[in-house]
């Protein structure tokens, strides 16, 4: 689980443009929304298609993100149990 | 109308009122170069397509030079730019995540930048102008139809100043701000 965590950070920095911020920067536990990273609806929505592109997973009701993009911790978790490739 | 204050940016160089940035980098590197040597506090800047990374450095530029700034709400400025290609960087890029249906995944955060008035829009929130917004296409830099759209724009008796002029962009190596501070 630790390797995807890290893997994660590093996909979303990259598909983000997250620039000066390392996987380090990140806290696993943190809201990825709001207080957390700041991330704004446009970054919810490439969250989407990353977690499509990069592991085969669809989400068919966006409302969904909600509860999955909480923390990359809950993301990760997410990823492991439903992904695809 | 007269010109108070005058940014030009081009590939590898960037005058502020007539005097040269000392920079050292070339095309979109330039851009975030002028970034992080003259504003840095809006992290929003690395999610823009080129053509809103020039016109945000080059109004900052504009901007800083007119004084102290302070952010307050107002209505009797406008922000109208010019070029000749449109979003056309920005087409590409998101055309690029569509352009394989083996590996069709079309990218939000691409295509909330094709179109060219976003950059207008990013000025206008960023310094908190509620006056006209717009950005028209034209075929080449013609001084004078830019010059007789922003007359037509201080007919409006709200507009009493505009950041005007040109702003170009074919990709991220090739672009050209010419952009000024324009009283009525």
């Amino acid at each position: 689980m630790d390797e995807l965590i890290y893997k994660l950070k590093q996909e979303i920095i990259e598909a983000l443009n997250l620039e000066d911020m390392t996987p380090e920067d990140i806290d696993e536990n943190a809201s990825l929304f709001g207080e957390g990273l700041g991330l704004d609806s446009i970054d919810a929505l490439e969250l989407i298609v990353l977690m499509e592109k990069n592991y085969g997973i669809k989400l068919q009701d966006p409302n969904q993100g909600k509860e999955i993009f909480k923390s990359v911790k809950v993301m990760a978790e997410f990823i492991q149990k439903n992904r695809t490739k | 109308m007269m010109i108070q204050h005058r940014v030009y940016i081009s590939t590898d160089k960037a005058i502020v009122d007539g005097k040269a940035l000392e920079l050292t980098e070339k095309g979109s590197a330039l851009l975030t170069q002028i970034y992080r040597s003259h504003i840095g506090d809006y992290p929003k800047f690395f999610k823009m397509d080129t053509l809103c990374k020039l016109g945000f450095v080059a109004s900052e530029l504009l901007l800083n030079s007119e004084g102290e700034r302070n952010f307050e709400p107002r209505e009797d400025r406008a922000v109208i730019l010019f070029n000749r290609n449109a979003s056309l960087q920005a087409d590409t890029n998101y055309q690029s995540t569509i352009q394989d249906s083996e590996n069709f995944f079309p990218s939000p955060a691409a295509f909330v930048y094709t179109l060219p008035n976003i950059v207008t829009g990013e000025i206008a929130i960023r310094n908190k102008y509620y006056g006209e917004t717009s950005f028209i296409v034209i075929e080449e830099n013609d001084e004078k139809l830019m010059e007789q759209n922003l007359s037509v724009a201080f007919q409006d008796t709200d507009t009493q100043s505009i950041i005007g002029g040109w702003l170009d962009c074919t990709d991220e190596e090739h672009f050209e701000a010419n952009i000024f501070i324009m009283e009525k």
